[in-house]
C-alpha cells in the first residue's frame, strides 16, 4: 500500500511520474485469458481437469490459426484424451488443434517454449504438472516477446510464486437447471477464482460464477448463482421412477429461471 | 620352414554332436575342414584349439563393417555370411581409378587387422569369384568370360552337391561350362532346378542375367561428403563440417528443384567405427538453417572418439517442394496457418523428442466413440475440416482410450445408477440424461458359426461333400453330433454388446459419460456392466 502511495504523492507534486496515470482499461472477466500473457488455470481439487479444459476453450475465441496443445502420456491416462467431438458444445469456433504428447514434464516445458517461439501457432495450451519460478518467468518472457498467449492447465497441487499474469482456480459447479428436462444436466457452470493477477491486483480473490449458454455458446458471469439447484434436482431425480408426489420444486424452478 | 600357428577351429552344436564350423589355415593343413565332427578333428590334431562360434556377433560385426564401408560407396550389401558387396559405379574416380580404390580398401582393412580378399568386376558374382580365387584383381568391363575362364568352379559358390557333381564330370574350371549343352547338363542333375541354379549363377557372373544388389540401407537421393585430412575431434568441428555439407547438399537439391524429408549424417572414425544420426522432416525441406537446427539436438550423440576422418550427409525421400509464394497479408491467405512454419516447429520437436510426438486428430468413420477419432502423426498437413460431424448425442471433452469399469452401488432397471464408485470414490448421481444407444459394429468382427438347426441334414455344409455317406456313416454321424453339440443353444460369450450412454452429473457438479455395456437378457454374456468413458466439461 505504501509503495503505491509514494509515487502517486510524488507525481501529484509534479516531480516525476513513475507510471502513466490511466485507469486500467477494460479490466473485465477473462483478463486477457488466451489473448496475451501466461495464464495458469489450476484445479481446485483432483478431478476438475475437464472443467479446466472447458473453461480454457469456452472463455475465449482464439485468434484464427492453429492452437498447439501439449500434454503428457500419464496425464492422458489420468484425465482422458481430448475429444474434438466435444468441442462444438463449448466453443462456437473450435480451434484447429495440433497436439504434442511428451513423456516427461521437462520435455513438455521445452515444447511449450519452442511452440511460442516458432510464430507458427495462434495460442498454446499446455497441461503442465509443476514448474519453478524460473521456468514460469522464462515462459512469460517468451510469450510477451512473441505475442503468443499461453494457457497452462495445472493440477490442484500448484501453489507458490509464479511469473504468470494470472492464476485461476477453477472447479466444476452443479449445472444450470435444464428448462426442458428438470432431471437432466443443464448448461455447464464453473466457478473460477482469480487467485492472483498482475494486470488487476485489486481483483485478486474475486470469484466468478460462470455459465455457458449451450445455444449461443457464450460464457457469461452470473452473479449469485442459485444457492444450490442440486437440492431440487436431487429430489426430482429420486422421484424419477416414482409418481411425482410433490410437483412444487419444479414449479418454483420454472418461475426462477423462466 | 616357417612354423605354423597351432590349429584353431570354431565349433558349433550340430544334429549329431559338435561339428567344425570354421577352421584356420593350419587346421585345414591337418585335414580338418568345416563340417567334420569335432571328435574326428580331435583325433587328427590332438592339440587342437577350439572355441564356440557366435554367429550373431559375427553377423553384427559384418553389418557394422558394411555400414563403415558406406564411406567408399553409397550402396553396400551383405553377400552371404562373410562377404560385403559394394556398388562402386561412379565412386572409383575419387580414389584415382578402380585398382587404386581396391588397394585403398585393402590397406584400410589390413590396418584394422581384418583378414580379407577383394575383387572388382562388372557383375557381383564375378567380383565375388575374383575375391575367392584371385584376391586384389580388377576385371575390366566386358572381359568377364575370358577373365573368369581359368577360375575354379568353387569360386561361383554353388551348393556342395552341385560342386561334387560337376567335379565328377571333370568340370573344374568356369571356362569349361561356357560351351556346355544345358539340356544335357540338366539331365545329369537330380532335378532341373539344381541344374538351373548352376547356369543362373554362371549367367549372372557373365552379366547375361540381371543380379541386383540388395543394399543394407536405402539408396540416398543425394549425398555430400567431406574428407577431413585432419580428423575432427570435437562437436564444434563436426558442426562446422555439417554446415559445409548442408550447404552443398541444399545447393544440389535446389538445382533439381527438390527437397528431402529425411537426412542422415554418417561420421566415420579413423579406427573403423562409425556413428549415424538421422532426422526427419514433416515436409520436404532444403533450407540449410532449418536442417542445421534439427541436427543441433543430435550432434552430441556422435562420439568423436579418436577423430572423425569422413563426414557423409545423405538426403532421403526427396520430393518436389511446394514453393508457392507467401501471401501478402493474412487476409489473402487461403489458410490462417503458416503450414511451413508449423512443419518447421514440428520437425524440431520430433528431432528432439522422437517420432510420433506431434499428432493431429483425424475423424474415422466408426460408431464406436473411442474409435471415431484417432491420432495420427503430423505429416505436414492439417486434417480437412469439410465433412460435418455426424449427428450424435452429446460428446464429452475428455475421453478415456479404455473405458474404466465402475462399481454400481444402487442400480435402477432402465436408467443410470443412483450411486457408483469410480476410482475408489463413491459418487451420487443427481441428474442424468439419456440414453443414447450405440450398437456394436457387427461388420467388424467375424461371426461364430450359426447355431445348428434342429432338422437333420441342414448342417451338412460343415461336412466335406467328398465323404461318401455309405462309406463312413458312423464318422459322419459322429461329426455331425460334434458340431451340433458345439452350438446347441449356448449363448455366445464374445459377441459385442450394445451400449447405452448416459450423461450424468454428481453432487459436486462433475459430469460423466457413463455407459452400460449390454442389455439385460440379451444373451451375450452375463449381466451388463457399467463404465465411465469420458468426462464433460
Amino acid at each position: 500500500m505504501e509503495s503505491n502511495a509514494l509515487p502517486s504523492a510524488l507525481s501529484s507534486l509534479g516531480l516525476f511520474r513513475l507510471q502513466p496515470e490511466t485507469r486500467p482499461r477494460d479490466i473485465a472477466f477473462p483478463l486477457g485469458l488466451g489473448e496475451a500473457g501466461v495464464h495458469e488455470v489450476c484445479e481446485t481439487s483432483y478431478g476438475d481437469m475437464p472443467a479446466l479444459t472447458g473453461f480454457a476453450l469456452a472463455a475465449r475465441t482464439y485468434r484464427p490459426g492453429t492452437v498447439f496443445w501439449i500434454t503428457q502420456h500419464h496425464q492422458r491416462l489420468d484425465h482422458g484424451a481430448l475429444l474434438q467431438g466435444g468441442m462444438p458444445a463449448l466453443s462456437a469456433a473450435p480451434p484447429k488443434l495440433v497436439s504434442a504428447v511428451t513423456s516427461k514434464g521437462l520435455d513438455a516445458l521445452w515444447t511449450v517454449e519452442e511452440a511460442i517461439r516458432s510464430n507458427a501457432v495462434a495460442a498454446v495450451i499446455a497441461e503442465i504438472e509443476d514448474m519453478d519460478f524460473t521456468a514460469s518467468r522464462r515462459l512469460a518472457l517468451a510469450s510477451a516477446r512473441h505475442g503468443v498467449p499461453l494457457i497452462l492447465l495445472m493440477p490442484y497441487t500448484r501453489e507458490g510464486a509464479t511469473a504468470a499474469s494470472a492464476r485461476w482456480r477453477v472447479r466444476a459447479h452443479p449445472s444450470a437447471p435444464n428448462p426442458y428436462d428438470a432431471r437432466a444436466p443443464g448448461w455447464p457452470r464453473w466457478q473460477a477464482v482469480l487467485e492472483r493477477s498482475r494486470q488487476a491486483p485489486h481483483m485478486a480473490g474475486q470469484s466468478f460464477d460462470l455459465e455457458l449458454n449451450d445455444e449461443t455458446l457464450s460464457l457469461s458471469v452470473v452473479s449469485g448463482l442459485a444457492a444450490d439447484p442440486s437440492a431440487a434436482g436431487k429430489a426430482s431425480f429420486a422421484n424419477r421412477f416414482a409418481p411425482p408426489a410433490n410437483p412444487e420444486p419444479e414449479t418454483r424452478q420454472t418461475r426462477r429461471y423462466g | 620352414m616357417d612354423r605354423l600357428p597351432p590349429p584353431f577351429v570354431l565349433i558349433e552344436e550340430g544334429a549329431n554332436g559338435l561339428r567344425i564350423a570354421a577352421a584356420s589355415r593350419s587346421a585345414r593343413k591337418a585335414g580338418i575342414s568345416p563340417g567334420l565332427a569335432f571328435t574326428d578333428a580331435k583325433a587328427r590334431a590332438p592339440h587342437l584349439l577350439y572355441e564356440e562360434i557366435d554367429r550373431d556377433a559375427d553377423r553384427q560385426a559384418l553389418r557394422a563393417l558394411a555400414v563403415w564401408m558406406i564411406r567408399f560407396a553409397p550402396l553396400v550389401g551383405l553377400d552371404g555370411e562373410d562377404g560385403l558387396m559394394l556398388e562402386t559405379t561412379g565412386c572409383a574416380h575419387l580414389y584415382g581409378g578402380e585398382a587404386a580404390m581396391l588397394e585403398e580398401i585393402s590397406a584400410i582393412l589390413a590396418r584394422e587387422g581384418i583378414a580379407h580378399r577383394t575383387g572388382l568386376a562388372s557383375t557381383p558374382v564375378a567380383a565375388a569369384a575374383l575375391a575367392q580365387a584371385r584376391s586384389g584383381q580388377v576385371l575390366p568391363e566386358g572381359e568377364e568370360s575370358t577373365g573368369l575362364a581359368d577360375l575354379p568352379i568353387t569360386a561361383l559358390r554353388l551348393t556342395e552337391e552341385a560342386e561334387t557333381l560337376l567335379r565328377r564330370f571333370g568340370l573344374t574350371r568356369i571356362g569349361q561350362l561356357y560351351g556346355i549343352d544345358r539340356k544335357a547338363l540338366a539331365r545329369r542333375f537330380q532335378s532341373r532346378d539344381a541344374a538351373d541354379a548352376v547356369m543362373i549363377r554362371l549367367d549372372q557372373a557373365l552379366g547375361l542375367r540381371h543380379d541386383p544388389l540388395k543394399p543394407l540401407r536405402p539408396e540416398p537421393a543425394k549425398t555430400a561428403r567431406l574428407n577431413c585430412p585432419d580428423p575432427l575431434a570435437s562437436s564444434e568441428a563436426i558442426t562446422l563440417g555439417l554446415e559445409q555439407l548442408t550447404e552443398t547438399l541444399c545447393t544440389d537439391l535446389q538445382a533439381f528443384g527438390q527437397g528431402a524429408r529425411g537426412f542422415t549424417l554418417h561420421a566415420f572414425r579413423a579406427d573403423g567405427t562409425s556413428d549415424s544420426v538421422e532426422i526427419t522432416a514433416a515436409r520436404p525441406v532444403r533450407t540449410p538453417q532449418h536442417i542445421l537446427n534439427l541436427f543441433s539436438e543430435r550432434i552430441d550423440q556422435i562420439d568423436p572418439g579418436f577423430g572423425i576422418d569422413l563426414l557423409l550427409l545423405e538426403a532421403h525421400r526427396a520430393g518436389a517442394m511446394d514453393t508457392s509464394a507467401v501471401a501478402l497479408s493474412g487476409d489473402l491467405a487461403a489458410s490462417d496457418t503458416d503450414i511451413v512454419a508449423l512443419a518447421a516447429l514440428c520437425d524440431r520437436i520430433t528431432a528432439k523428442l522422437g517420432e510420433g510426438v506431434i499428432r493431429v486428430h483425424q475423424r474415422v468413420e466408426s460408431h464406436r466413440p473411442e474409435r471415431a477419432e484417432q491420432d495420427r502423426a503430423f505429416t505436414g498437413t492439417l486434417p480437412e475440416e469439410d465433412t460435418p460431424a455426424p449427428q450424435a448425442g452429446p460428446r464429452p471433452i475428455r475421453i478415456f482410450a479404455a473405458p474404466e469399469r465402475v462399481q454400481v452401488l444402487a442400480e435402477v432397471p432402465d436408467g443410470p445408477p443412483l450411486r457408483f464408485i469410480w476410482r475408489r470414490i463413491a459418487r451420487t448421481v443427481i441428474r442424468a440424461d439419456g440414453p443414447e444407444r450405440i450398437s456394436p459394429e457387427w461388420w467388424t468382427y467375424t461371426a461364430a458359426p450359426p447355431a445348428a438347426p434342429s432338422q437333420a441334414g441342414t448342417a451338412r455344409k460343415w461336412l466335406t461333400p467328398k465323404l461318401d455317406p455309405r462309406a463312413d456313416a458312423d464318422l459322419i454321424i459322429e461329426t455331425r453330433q460334434f458340431w451340433e453339440g458345439m452350438d446347441t443353444g449356448d449363448r455366445v460369450k464374445n459377441l459385442p454388446r450394445a451400449r447405452d450412454y448416459y450423461r450424468v452429473e454428481d453432487a459436486e457438479g462433475r459430469r460423466y459419460w457413463l455407459f452400460r455395456e449390454g442389455l439385460y437378457e440379451d444373451g451375450r454374456g452375463g449381466p451388463p456392466e457399467w463404465f465411465v468413458h469420458g468426462l464433460f466439461a
